[in-house]
């Protein structure tokens, strides 16, 4: 199918403003079947990153921070820290015009960034991870469909769609998922002990109350519960079966947790959502005011091994024609410097990526002014952005959700990035 | 700031009206309490020194120079409400002392200044306000080599050393408290002495603690339990004559209803069960379908329900053995009584009407339709017993304080551009049953409301009209389909206050309101909702609490009454009547709930008749699983444990204002617990004890945030539900035995064997263990029994810490973030179990409370 933007945008403005209407236009429909987040949160600055520019001082004179160095792609370069990364660019898209209106609030930002829409006074939107978890369940019933590497936040949280389509989370690789790993002192004996004394108080309290079928509906719940916390399920977190090689290339705890992402989509989940949070890095994360800026480069340089190990490992596994890796942010940074050396917030233009999940990558898509300020030559929204990803796994993203009666569609009126499909 | 008008019956308390912390004394008395007076608005040059004709707002005691916290200040209507600031602390204070030479400690967050004898001796700086997040964690504080409690970040130690004759010696401490950028709370503002060598006291009498970790903490508790009662007496003596306004207008409602014949309650044909005429209304139905009743729970059954539904928690055993000591005969009533006394009824309440009145406060900086933290004021409205119409009015009243728990708190909406529309949905939905949530972009297409109707109610609430914002709309796109629902409004069309429900009630009197809001049509709101002849407020409630406490609603849904119908409409006209007739009490409704046999059923046991039509026949009441906050409660009763978490707060150092950084303080009770508002992903904004206890109310249906009113919870049972208790950090918490846990002093205790495991059961499930239970029980423990204790092992503390340096301002450096990741790993390891129990024994016993507390019978309600 080849549609372009402009024929996109004038079917989409014919769309029907609510629901119960046909759907009049043909999205493109890609092959991804799953789909890796890979969240800097606190604004990473595009200009220091997937989006260099000239150079700057660190004081006074505006500019990136780092050297732009060439990568696989024919005049697209990216910050010399990326150096692992640069050589597979073809495998990626950058999206370099990212824009909304948000730049003092990181909370409302994420917000935006992960549901696609502006908050709404009346209901709470879902995460993008929440609509795939929806949309697309989980490839094996045995495991869940939504992962996240992070903190729990309403960022994450399924929304209007409810706690069904929540996720599972874990804030270090070594813990486990919460709620699925057993205490430290609980070995398999004493697990046995429990589950059969649990047995035996159960069967009382069902004799007890023999016509209860409501009881039998809880125990029976429970049980799925120990199942989904079985071994078939937790050995996707015994990142130790791996090669010593392999989780070295991955490098420190974020490398782990993308390594763990591939694990996990191998294993059935659709969405995984893994956050940069590795402040103790520089303090600040990505949130480069002030002396944040000073070791930004170990941030890039963390996330640049990571993310290449990623690719070329998905690549090994036969896996990132069909996984969509995504590198998201609330917002990015103005080429300016702060009086301590660092920057602010900027959000009328940033950087974002879109890597494998059988896209037309090896282009950067949008281009930004001399110092990264404003969009040159076109700009992608948000809802944009979530239709792209939509869109790459399939998903309608003007279908409707429904909020009790309310309909709401995915995006709000997104429109894919055409030519990174078919 | 929430400007006041001061009426006649809306007048702050002057502190010398009313009684204090204890009898405020004219003049200081040597070597008793020490006087401390409140000023505000002060000039700003006589913040540290007041003017001697400057009026305290407050003159109260405390027996010792620590000031951690300040006495709420009331309305005259009993709301709490926001004190001026800065405002000054100033405490005067006579004693004897000893010739010698000692050591003077002004401690404090901000601007305070010691005097002795007339003549200042030490003085600390005013705090900074804070403006970023890149400043470095304080190092650790030094503990000096004494037991000295040290100074916390970011206090001030200011030493004076003075040589004082023996004889009488006059002290007087001024602080500045709050002000631009601050946090109005004193911190640990405290003044401290001894001799030159010696440990420091707390300057008081000679009995005054002595300023260690250990004596702090327990004097601060004292402190706060004394200031809390002190509170209740202070708000209650405030409101006097506001409640006996109300009790006038209840006498009149009732004369009133009285005049009309109340309704008889059909008699029944069959021998079914009947306590009062609920069974009556019920039964009748129950005879037409040829349904039978489900038979009664038994009395301890009964015990663990009723505690549940009236105080939000399971029984201890010592009120399960006081009821069982009462006469079976009058037990049941006995027990209703007593536990509509408890504290526990407000604890529960709140959480309801959190999720009904869309509660919700952030910690930091706004987010979404946060709001104050009027959970405080609906706490203190419960354990009042403030009549539900009273209650409607404060709400709606929308004054008090904004940040430290009054309705005030209720008005806001933080980034929302029409607050009020969203607060008109919450208020028609909570008590008219009307569901308007469409009408805030378009007539609504399914309910019998125009959009207008909400921004009219919107508009009054506003006490003004209002402007209909761009986003409250469907956009319309040109030459695009038509939508499917109609737009009447167009943005920025302008929308006056208009009382949308006139056949609901078309009229009220809203002078003889003894409610007077600032705004006139806020009192309007109130005064058509609360009307007597508006039949529906009284039938809204009902039906509310009826659903409580029986799983489902006469009417359903009980928040959209154009689309129910009741099941048993004279059963509800009846319990309106009664509602009306005893001055709008909950407690009564509860009560006439509570002591029919219809309650006292056992649960409908079939899920496919327990919800559609045939449930609605009550039968028996639908079963139901534990709420969140029952969940995590009974959790941490049943386990004989504190409930531990760090202070609801994210700037412990204060240096921000409370619009930004909320500080909810310690929660002690599941309902007040916030949402962690960690957006930014940061370890160093986490709160790992939280974190774990939220991690539980999140799957059993506990809302983080409450954007919006919610009647019903998504609570489902899930597979996530059993793995967080059976494997996550609060439930693994809760069984330890560690050397803070009751249950491991009730291993420890000298009984027989069986007599332990009954205990247990009764903590933990209500009930003493079954003959079986003993069996399997014996058999697992019985061979260790005799051995268990660990002779000369020393209890351990395993209370779980918090760094108190990590604060908001220095959250982006690393070490902050180290600091916090090492204390979540921390708890993920758990607490130190007892070395007083072999460890054999103790894991053994470990094992079958996990297997108590993770049985279906410990979460469903019986």
């Amino acid at each position: 199918m080849n549609l372009t933007r402009r024929d996109l945008l004038k079917s989409a403005a014919l769309a029907p403003a609510l629901a119960g209407a046909a759907t009049v236009v043909k999205y493109p429909k890609g092959k991804a079947d799953a789909c890796i987040l890979l969240w800097l949160g606190g604004g990473a600055a595009h200009i220091d990153t997937f989006d260099p520019k000239r150079k700057g001082d660190g004081k006074k004179v505006a500019g990136s921070y780092y050297n732009a160095i060439n990568t696989a792609v024919k005049d697209v370069q990216v910050c010399e820290h990326l150096k692992h990364t640069a050589p597979l660019l073809d495998r990626c898209a950058l999206v370099r015009t990212l824009s909304h209106d948000i730049v003092s609030e990181h909370g409302a930002a994420s917000n935006l960034v992960h549901t696609g829409r502006m908050p709404s006074g009346t209901i709470q939107y879902p995460s993008i991870g929440s609509i795939i978890s929806k949309e697309l369940g989980s490839k094996d019933k045995a495991v869940p469909s939504y992962v996240v590497m992070g903190y729990p936040n309403i960022t994450r949280d399924p929304g209007f769609l409810g706690a069904k389509y929540g996720y599972i989370y874990l804030t270090q690789t070594e813990t486990g998922p919460n709620g699925f790993v057993r205490p430290g002192d609980v070995d398999n004996g004493r697990q046995d002990r429990r589950e059969t004394l649990l047995a035996q108080l159960r069967k009382g309290f069902e004799q007890r109350n023999p016509d209860d079928q409501m009881i039998r509906a809880q125990s029976s719940i429970s049980e799925q519960g120990f199942k989904m916390a079985g071994p078939k399920f937790m050995n996707v977190f015994e990142l130790g079966k791996e090669s010593k090689t392999l989780r070295e290339s991955y490098g420190g705890e974020f490398g782990q947790r993308c390594l763990l992402a591939r694990r996990l989509v191998q294993s059935g989940v659709r969405f995984v959502e893994v956050s940069f949070n590795l402040n103790f890095l520089n303090g600040s994360g990505w949130d480069t005011h002030n002396d944040g800026q000073v070791k930004q480069h170990l941030l890039i340089q963390d996330l640049d091994q990571a993310f290449a190990t990623l690719l070329t490992d998905l690549e090994k596994t036969k896996l990132l024609d069909t996984t969509l890796v995504v590198i998201a942010t609330e917002f990015g940074r103005p080429p300016e410097f702060d009086s301590g050396g660092g920057r602010g917030h900027h959000s009328k233009v940033f950087s974002g990526v879109l890597a494998g999940g059988g896209l037309r990558t090896a282009r950067a898509i949008g281009v930004s002014d001399e110092l990264g300020v404003k969009p040159v030559d076109r700009s992608v929204s948000i809802p944009d952005f979530h239709a792209t990803i939509h869109c790459a796994l399939g998903i309608d993203p003007s279908k409707n959700l429904y909020a009790g009666d309310r309909p709401v569609p995915i995006t709000d009126k997104g429109v894919p990035v055409t030519e990174l499909f078919g | 700031m929430v400007v006041v008008v001061l009426r006649s019956n809306f007048i702050l308390i002057s502190a010398v009206s009313v009684m204090c912390v204890a009898a405020a004394p004219a003049n200081v008395s040597l070597n008793g309490p020490v006087k401390v007076e409140i000023f505000e608005q002060l000039k700003p040059a006589g913040l540290l020194s007041p003017p001697a004709d400057a009026k305290p707002i407050e003159i109260y005691q405390e027996p010792a120079f620590a000031f951690v916290r300040i006495p709420t200040k009331f309305s005259g209507n009993a709301l709490p409400m926001d004190r001026s600031v800065p405002f000054t602390l100033k405490a005067t204070y006579e004693r004897v002392i000893t010739a010698g030479e000692y050591r003077f400690r002004l401690r404090a967050r901000g601007a305070a200044r010691l005097e002795i004898d007339g003549q200042v001796v030490a003085e600390s700086k005013p705090q900074p306000p804070n403006v970023t997040g890149d400043d470095p964690v304080p190092p650790q504080p030094v503990r000096e080599d004494s037991p000295l409690r040290p100074a916390s970040y970011p206090h001030q130690d200011i030493l004076y050393r003075v040589t004082l004759p023996a004889g009488v010696h006059k002290f007087v401490l001024t602080a500045v408290i709050g002000g631009r950028g601050l946090y109005p709370t004193p911190g640990e503002l405290a003044v401290s002495f001894a001799p030159i060598g010696k440990l420091d006291r707390l300057l008081g009498p000679a009995s005054a603690p002595y300023l260690t970790d250990e004596e702090w903490t327990r004097y601060v508790a004292t402190i706060n339990k004394r200031h809390e009662e002190a509170d209740v007496v202070r708000r209650r003596l405030a409101s006097t004559e506001v409640a006996a306004e109300w009790r006038t207008r209840h006498d009149r409602v009732r004369t009133e209803l009285l005049k009309i014949a109340a309704p008889t309650a059909p008699a029944l044909k069959s021998a079914l069960p009947v306590h009062n005429d609920i069974d009556r209304y019920l039964g009748a139905r129950l005879e037409a379908e040829k349904q039978l009743p489900t038979e009664s729970t038994n009395d301890l059954e009964f015990f663990r329900r009723l505690s549940l539904d009236a105080t939000g928690i399971i029984p201890t055993p010592v009120e399960i053995r006081s009821y069982l000591a009462d006469p079976p005969k009058t037990r049941r009533t006995k027990a209703i009584e007593r536990l509509l006394a408890s504290s526990g009824w407000a604890d529960h309440w709140v959480s309801y009407w959190q999720d009904v009145l869309a509660e919700n406060p952030g910690i930091l900086k706004p987010d979404l339709n946060n709001t104050g933290p009027f959970r405080w004021w609906i706490h203190q409205s419960f354990a009042d017993g403030i009549p539900f119409d009273r209650f409607v009015a404060e709400l709606l009243s929308m004054e008090g304080s904004a940040y430290q728990g009054g309705p005030a708190g209720f008005a806001q909406a933080t980034l929302n551009d029409a607050p009020m529309a969203a607060k008109a949905e919450i208020v028609a939905q909570a008590f008219l049953g009307q569901r308007m949530g469409c009408a805030r972009c378009h007539d609504a297409p399914f309910h019998p409301f125009k959009q207008k109707d909400l921004f009219s109610l919107a508009a009054m609430m506003q006490g003004k009209e209002i402007k209909l914002p761009k986003t409250s709309t469907v956009p319309m796109i040109e030459g695009g389909r038509k939508p499917a629902v109609t737009v009447a409004l167009k943005p920025g069309e302008a929308i006056g206050p208009a009382w949308p429900f006139a056949t609901l009630a078309d009229h009220a009197e809203t002078g003889a309101l003894p409610n007077k809001a600032a705004v006139p049509s806020r009192n309007e709101v109130a005064a058509l909702i609360i009307s007597p002849d508006n039949k529906r407020f009284p039938q809204v409630i009902v039906n509310r609490i009826w659903k409580r406490y029986m799983g489902l609603g006469i009417v359903e849904p009980a928040d959209d009454w154009s689309r129910g119908k009741a099941s048993h409409p004279e059963l509800l006209d009846y319990l309106a009547r009664e509602f009306a007739l005893s001055g709008y009490d909950i407690k009564h409704v509860a009560r006439l709930i509570f002591t029919s046999h219809a309650y006292q059923r056992k649960p409908i046991a079939d899920p496919s008749i327990s919800t559609g039509e045939q449930a609605r026949l009550f039968a028996g009441p639908i079963r139901r699983n534990m709420t969140a906050e029952q969940l995590v409660d009974s959790l941490h009763l049943g386990a004989g444990r504190p409930f531990e978490c760090e202070d609801m707060n994210l700037n412990p150092s204060g240096d921000r204002s409370p619009s930004q950084f909320l500080n909810m303080g310690k929660p002690e009770r599941a309902w007040q617990m916030t949402a962690l508002s960690n957006e930014r992903d940061r370890p160093a904004l986490a709160l790992p004890i939280a974190q774990s206890i939220v991690d539980v109310m999140s799957v059993y249906g506990w809302r983080q945030s409450r954007q919006n009113a919610a009647t019903s919870r998504d609570d489902a049972p899930s597979p996530m539900q059993t793995l967080i208790l059976a494997n996550g950090i609060l439930g693994t918490r809760m069984i330890r035995l560690t050397d803070d846990s009751e249950l491991t002093e009730l291993a420890l205790s000298d009984v027989p064997l069986e007599k332990m495991v009954n205990e247990m059961f009764l903590r933990v499930l209500s009930r003493p263990a079954s003959k079986e239970e003993v069996r399997v029980l014996s058999s697992l423990l019985g061979d260790l029994y005799p051995a268990r204790k660990v002779k000369g092992a020393a209890k351990a503390d395993s209370s779980t810490k918090s760094d108190s340096r990590v604060s908001w301002s220095n959250h982006l450096s690393a070490e902050a973030t180290v600091i916090r990741m090492e204390e979540e790993r921390a708890l993920r390891m758990g607490a130190k179990p007892t070395a007083r129990l072999e460890a054999k024994f103790r894991e053994r016993l470990e094992d079958a409370l996990w297997a108590m507390f993770n049985s279906p019978e410990f979460v469903m309600v019986p």
